[in-house]
């Protein structure tokens, strides 16, 4: 009984440890090193690099949310640590143009097509 | 009719991209340092380089002039080189400065104000770089021009030079 319970406590914490750890790797690879040549927080074992992932690990063992943390970074050193880019006013034509393109690109397709259709009977 | 209205829906779209894609162009799609001007400094608390029970806390409240936030290290070569216009702010302009030692080891920080003189009026410690990160900064020397309503006015990443030690002193007349 003590052996499973010994496994059990093991593994809960193991467990609990690993996905903390994922989680602070997922925020690690969002994040640009801005000291850094074109490397992410994760791939970088800079100083700057080093003191920040120490500043996102407590901030998640504080039990605080991804975007709690991003925004605390973007307050600091703005937009360009992210490598997302964040939704806002000036960076929505980034997010819009594609998908302007492609429904542009099926209406000419499929007026194109009616021609032909059209055409041909 | 009909392709004369196609045509002119077309020319418009056409423009509007243009407008856009001319526009990105004047934007700046780099690092930009200059985040944390016109933000109130962030709340710290350091340990005194010199005694280890008195604690150093910005921002200053109720502090009516301006003063300077330096972060240096004695092991930072760039702190070096601006060290003589730290001095000058400190003796000709009669500016507070206060520096955040940064990662650095005692002794040597001390040695480093004995041999280049000391223009700091209080030294806090910053053993692991984690205030300076909370100021926004990347790493050393970095400087920073707080007003009486302790919001930071300007910011320089990189030691201080001729232009920017006038544009210090153009600030604090």
């Amino acid at each position: 009984m003590k052996l499973f319970a010994y496994i059990f406590f093991l593994i809960f914490f193991t467990q609990s440890a690993i996905s903390s750890s994922d989680r602070e790797i997922e925020i690690y690879k969002n994040i640009r090193c801005l000291v850094c040549q074109g490397q992410s927080l994760n791939d970088s074992n800079s100083d700057f690099a080093n003191d920040l992932k120490k500043i996102i690990k407590d901030k998640i063992d504080q039990n605080e949310t991804d975007k709690q943390i991003y925004k605390y970074l973007v307050d600091r050193f703005g937009d360009w640590i992210l490598f997302d880019p964040p939704v806002k006013i000036t960076t929505v034509f980034l997010w819009i143009i594609p998908l302007l393109v492609l429904i542009l690109g099926f209406y000419v397709l499929y007026k194109k097509v009616n021609f032909i259709k059209n055409r041909d009977d | 009719m009909k392709n004369q209205f196609k045509i002119l829906i077309l020319a418009l779209v056409f423009i509007i991209f243009v407008i856009i894609f001319y526009s990105a162009l004047g934007t700046n799609n780099k690092n930009n340092t200059q985040v944390m001007v016109s933000k109130k400094l962030p709340r710290i608390e350091l340990t005194s380089l010199y005694e280890e029970e008195k604690k150093i806390s910005f921002p200053k409240i109720n502090h009516k002039d301006y003063y300077i936030i330096n972060i240096w290290a004695s092991w930072c070569v760039p702190c070096r080189d601006e060290h003589p216009f730290l001095m000058k702010l400190a003796n000709e302009n009669k500016v507070k400065i206060f520096g955040i030692n940064y990662k650095d080891s005692k002794m040597n920080a001390l040695t480093f104000l004995k041999e280049l003189g000391n223009p700091f009026y209080d030294i806090g410690i910053d053993s692991n770089g984690q205030n300076s990160i909370e100021l926004g900064a990347y790493g050393v020397p970095e400087t920073y021009l707080i007003d009486d309503k302790g919001i930071i006015i300007l910011k320089h990443v990189g030691p201080i030079n001729k232009d920017m030690y006038q544009k210090i002193v153009d600030k604090i007349k």
